[in-house]
């Protein structure tokens, strides 16, 4: 297995293969900033909840480094994972009925995590196989264990994303694309963690 | 899929009781654990509902405490290495605005200590999913057995979010019938183990399974079926089988208008049409991420007794691919099994079960 490419998108910038694309330290909106940046024509952004306007813009970068000859609209898997599940949009959503009374629909249809996937798979036709897990942190073994099982299964390729966006603030989305390869599955982990160490500044 | 994957039911608490022979009974005599609740919906509206009405304190907690403990007594010897999956869309909702996953690996430490424990959240195919996943693991060699948990609990949370998309039903859920006007939310907490080694209680063998986006809209069915169709699809491929090979669909059937309505016109495409289905909806509600576990092991129950249970809630046709809606209880012998979900997100999942030789 190897890493194919790499992205990474938190409220101080967008990162691609490790190099900085937006600088969005100091914007009052840095995803709408970023977004803007990087020149996609598609409003549905706007409606999107946090992790899913996150993983929009690192998919879209990513793009170019998708493997050609492989059957992305069927054989790609997306995995996905964060601690918090939709705990910010849950909140927003408790707030509709609990102040506002009045149960926001549109706030109600993103308190599920894998719509993020969903919102993916709308945005670039990929009908392939989707999971997302909570965890309690980023853990690269399990990351390239999933990633296995899938190519296993005659997946060809997989996206795969930590995604959060905390109560507190915290927000950040890192993506990366996996395949196989003779490499061995510990030295992704170790590049994994090495890289995600890296954006994060640790 | 080399080596043989066995699934068996350990443990079942629904509204319909916390022994798999209570539901077996309800299922035979047509009971249902829905009923109209007063001042339960938004603006204390009446609604009905799939509450376990025993629980008095957390509700999460409390399905979850429960079925491990039956679990553990039906399953009490571990042995070899041991995962855990949970599937739950919501987790336990009251720990809002903290963390609603935080507490679930400790109460599952409580019963297995020393497993692995692993959640899935991904709508209401979490349940097929999280199975799917555990073989997966199985074929993997990681681990020697899995338990997979199925659970959701009913909350004001979920029912107020499914009343402001109007999709719940005022009366009853009446999965593919013609007046069929929304679904029902129901609670519950299933528990079976995926292992490479055979049960000592009646088991059947996990064939392959997938899962599938529809690629079009984040809360609404595929008007095509898609997605559906490319799951069943691909897990046909994965375990050999095809359409004339299954002997009964447990469908999703939700009873809201478009889902019912999608899912026959994926089973129409498939050649799935004539096959004895139903939809176990009218019995426990729609659990959510317990869903696919709660049905899975009502799919096992028909097999070991041979029996079909019918759609509670269906009287006439009401998809535009009309389908073999069970409608009386029926024995037959029950070989291939299909278990299909749909959810949110526009995720479908599907998986095979079959008898052993």
């Amino acid at each position: 297995m190897k890493i194919l490419a790499h992205s990474y998108v938190c409220p101080k910038g967008t990162f691609l293969n490790g190099k900085l694309v937006y600088d969005t330290a100091g914007e009052e909106n840095p995803l709408k900033s970023a977004y803007q940046q990087l020149g996609a024509e598609y409003p549905k952004f706007y409606k999107m909840d946090v992790l899913s306007k996150m993983a929009f813009i690192g998919t879209e970068l990513l793009l170019p480094f998708f493997p050609k000859d492989a059957d992305l609209e069927n054989d790609l898997q997306l995995i996905f994972a964060n601690s918090s599940a939709s705990q910010n949009t849950d909140n927003l959503f408790v707030e509709s009925y609990e102040q506002l009374k009045n149960p926001s629909p549109s706030l109600f249809v993103y308190t599920l995590p894998n719509i993020v996937t969903g919102e993916l798979c709308i945005r670039h036709k990929w009908y392939g196989e989707n999971c997302f897990f909570i965890e309690e942190a980023f853990n690269p073994v399990h990351f390239s264990e999933w990633a296995q099982m899938a190519l296993n299964k005659g997946n060809n390729c997989c996206l795969c994303a930590w995604v959060e966006a905390k109560t507190n603030g915290e927000q950040e989305c890192f993506l990366f694309l996996l395949t196989d390869s003779e490499e061995e599955a510990y030295s992704v982990e170790l590049e994994l963690s090495t890289l995600i160490k890296q954006y994060r500044n640790e | 899929m080399d080596k043989p994957i066995y699934i068996s039911a350990l443990s079942l608490v629904t509204p319909l009781g916390n022994t798999i022979e209570q539901h077996f009974d309800a299922f035979k005599n047509g009971i249902s654990g829905i009923k109209i609740h007063e001042k339960a919906g938004f603006q204390q509206t009446a609604i009905p509902l799939a509450k376990r009405e025993e629980i008095t304190g957390n509700r999460y907690d409390t399905l979850l405490r429960e079925a491990l403990e039956k679990a553990k007594n039906a399953h009490p010897e571990i042995s070899g290495k041991t995962a855990v999956i949970v599937s739950s869309t919501k987790g336990n909702i009251d720990l809002l605005p903290g963390d609603t996953f935080a507490e679930t690996a400790s109460i599952v430490h409580e019963f297995f200590p020393a497993t692995d424990v692993l959640i899935i959240s991904n709508a209401c195919i979490s349940g097929v999913i999280a199975i799917n996943t555990a073989a997966d693991y199985l074929f993997a060699g990681k681990y020697d057995q899995v338990l997979v948990i199925g659970i959701d609990a009913v909350s004001e949370f979920v029912s107020y979010g499914f009343q402001s998309l109007f999709a719940l039903s005022n009366e009853t859920c009446k999965p593919f019938d013609k007046s069929r006007n929304g679904t029902v939310l129901g609670e519950g907490c299933g528990i079976v183990l995926v292992s490479t080694q055979k049960p000592a209680d009646f088991a059947v063998l996990y064939k392959g399974g997938s899962s599938s986006n529809d690629a079009n809209h984040i809360s609404g069915p595929s008007r095509t079926g898609e997605g559906l169709v490319r799951s069943i699809e691909k897990t046909f491929r994965r375990s050999g089988k095809k359409a004339s090979d299954i002997d009964f669909i447990s469908a999703h059937g939700t009873a809201t208008v478009f889902n019912d309505e999608m899912e026959s016109i994926a089973f129409g495409r498939m050649n799935l049409d004539q096959v004895p289905l139903n939809s176990m909806k009218g019995y426990f509600g729609h659990t959510l991420g317990a869903a696919g576990v709660l049905e899975i092991i009502m799919s096992i129950v028909s097999m070991e007794k041979n029996t079909l249970f019918p759609n509670l809630g269906f009287k006439e046709t009401g998809t535009s691919v009309p389908l073999n809606i069970i409608q009386h209880m029926e024995q037959k012998a029950l070989n291939t099994v299909l278990k299909t979900a749909s959810g949110f997100g526009g995720g479908n999942a599907s998986l095979i079960l079959q008898k052993q030789s």
